[in-house]
């Protein structure tokens, strides 16, 4: 067993002749707040569904929470929680409903899960409409939800992908309160990818995704010094040549 | 195991939320009884009604559209992302299968029970004790059968767009080649030989087993063994159960839409 909540060794994924993610070396520390940052199709989607076992590496190795990502998936997806770049909530089912489902899924007892969905509820500003359907709520309390669902576990490491894509701007804030909320709540890793850079400020440190490859690793603050540069997105610039917008279609 | 039961749960609550498919379920059977059967009975001289004969084959069309389409949710599920969130669960792709196929098969047989209860009577057609229990059992049996099948398809096919293709080249073949409708014996060969690749067929068969027995002699009862019907069941059941489970675990299968990369 390590200290290191997450380990990458070479890591690499391919679909057929497309090379979307090369030699990833990566390790981040319990509890540490880690953003992996890079315009749409950098592999940041990639990188995360084979940290949660959805995919399986073409190259190299990794390692979430101590288990290794191919030959224990089932503790890996124990100990990970995972929330989608695009909603998985049933519309159909209640709020409350929803996150019995996923308590089930998770092997929680009733009586351990009840108490913390409520928990979960009151602190997600979500529990006045325990009993709506999903398809009710606004983009931003799905979010929430999701987020919710992905932590009833009591995960040791929670993956983020692009939690506040498609949001507007005074969503996207209240959304970043409730996840720097989470780690001082419960000590969790969280591990979360964006493609506002603007964003990773409060990370404890930044990985920078372009086509497949890392391009920096670092404090925000670091990388930015070593550029000379005052923010994340011209530290992108400096390191690949080319500006996010140009990659970053819309 | 807690996750089978509560992926058989959502199945259960997202089927009574549906109205429109628990009427249609319900009335579809009698729609049948009124509109196929009347016609047929003015031209059947058998020694029963032919509305009583139907019946059985009536509640195998229930088994079969609540077991059916209970399992082919799953394509819905992969649409709306569901999918996505089942298969990161911390629990393997035979359990995921056989929630799905629990679920389906809870709501086969709650179904094809509750339009028995009406149908039954409406056709004067009274089961001994015996054959009741073995109605039940073959309810049961075949929503599993069906079920599981359901799964296979649902696990292979990409987007809800094949659905319509699903009904017209599945569902509907699979509910004139079961009996149903007509001994099997009346149909040709090779007709033969298709509906005895279809899990219905055993279920139907064993249905009338159940319900018709007193009309056997006839040539109305079931025409295969009882221990056939319900070896071929189970074998349709835990082989689309393992089929499922496989293909549910296929990388770049059913993963490939669900997790597109980026």
């Amino acid at each position: 067993m390590t200290a290191a909540a997450i380990e990458a060794h070479g890591l690499g994924k391919d679909f057929g002749p497309v090379r979307a993610l090369d030699q990833l070396d990566l390790e981040v520390r319990e509890a540490e707040f880690f953003g992996l940052l890079g315009p749409n199709g950098a592999g940041k989607t990639t990188t995360v569904h084979l940290l949660a076992t959805l995919l399986t590496p073409s190259r190299g190795a990794a390692r979430v929470a101590g288990h290794d990502v191919v030959r224990e998936s089932l503790r890996v997806r124990r100990s990970v929680g995972l929330v989608f770049q695009e909603t998985t909530l049933d519309r159909d089912l209640t709020v409350e409903e929803n996150l019995r489902f996923a308590a089930r899924l998770w092997n929680l007892p009733g009586r351990v899960a009840a108490p913390r969905i409520e928990q979960l509820l009151r602190r997600f500003g979500l529990f006045e409409r325990r009993r709506d359907p999903v398809r009710a709520l606004s983009g931003g309390m799905r979010r929430a939800l999701d987020i919710a669902r992905g932590i009833l576990h009591e995960p040791r490491v929670l993956f983020l992908d692009e939690p506040t894509a498609g949001l507007d701007p005074g969503t996207r804030r209240s959304l970043w309160q409730l996840i720097l909320g989470l780690r001082q709540w419960f000590g969790v890793t969280v591990f979360l990818t964006t493609h506002y850079l603007e964003e990773a400020e409060p990370c404890d440190r930044v990985a920078v995704l372009d086509r497949g490859r890392l391009v920096a690793l670092g404090t925000p603050a670091a990388l930015k010094r070593e550029a000379a540069v005052s923010s994340l997105e011209e530290v992108f610039l400096a390191r690949t040549g080319h500006s996010l917008a140009e990659t970053n279609p819309g | 195991m807690r996750a089978v039961y509560g992926i058989a749960v959502r199945e259960f609550i997202r089927f009574l939320r549906q109205r429109g498919r628990v009427v249609s379920s319900l009335v579809r059977p009698f729609v049948w009884l009124v509109f196929a059967g009347t016609g047929f009975a003015a031209i059947f001289a058998g020694a029963l009604d032919y509305r009583r004969y139907m019946a059985p084959g009536l509640l195998g069309m229930v088994v079969m559209f609540g077991a059916f389409l209970a399992s082919l949710s799953t394509v819905t599920d992969r649409d709306a992302g569901v999918l996505r969130m089942l298969l990161v669960a911390p629990i393997s792709r035979g359990a995921l299968a056989l929630g799905k196929a629990v679920g389906a098969t809870a709501l086969g047989t709650v179904q094809a029970l509750a339009v028995a209860l009406i149908l039954l009577p409406a056709v004067r057609l009274w089961p001994t004790l015996s054959g009741a229990l073995l109605a039940v059992v073959a309810i049961v049996l075949t929503s599993f059968a069906v079920g599981a099948v359901g799964l296979v398809l649902a696990a292979s096919i990409r987007s809800i767009e094949n659905f319509a293709g699903v009904m017209n080249f599945v569902v509907f073949p699979m509910l004139f080649l079961c009996g149903a409708l007509y001994p099997l014996h009346h149909l040709s060969a090779p007709l033969q030989t298709l509906a005895y690749l279809n899990p219905l067929t055993y279920g139907v068969d064993l249905l009338k087993h159940a319900l018709l027995a007193k009309w056997s002699a006839g040539g109305y009862g079931g025409e295969l063994a009882i221990t056939l019907d319900f070896a071929a069941l189970i074998a349709f059941g835990v082989a689309g159960l393992a089929s499922a489970a496989y293909l549910l675990a296929r990388e770049g299968g059913v993963t490939r839409t669900a997790f597109r990369g980026e």
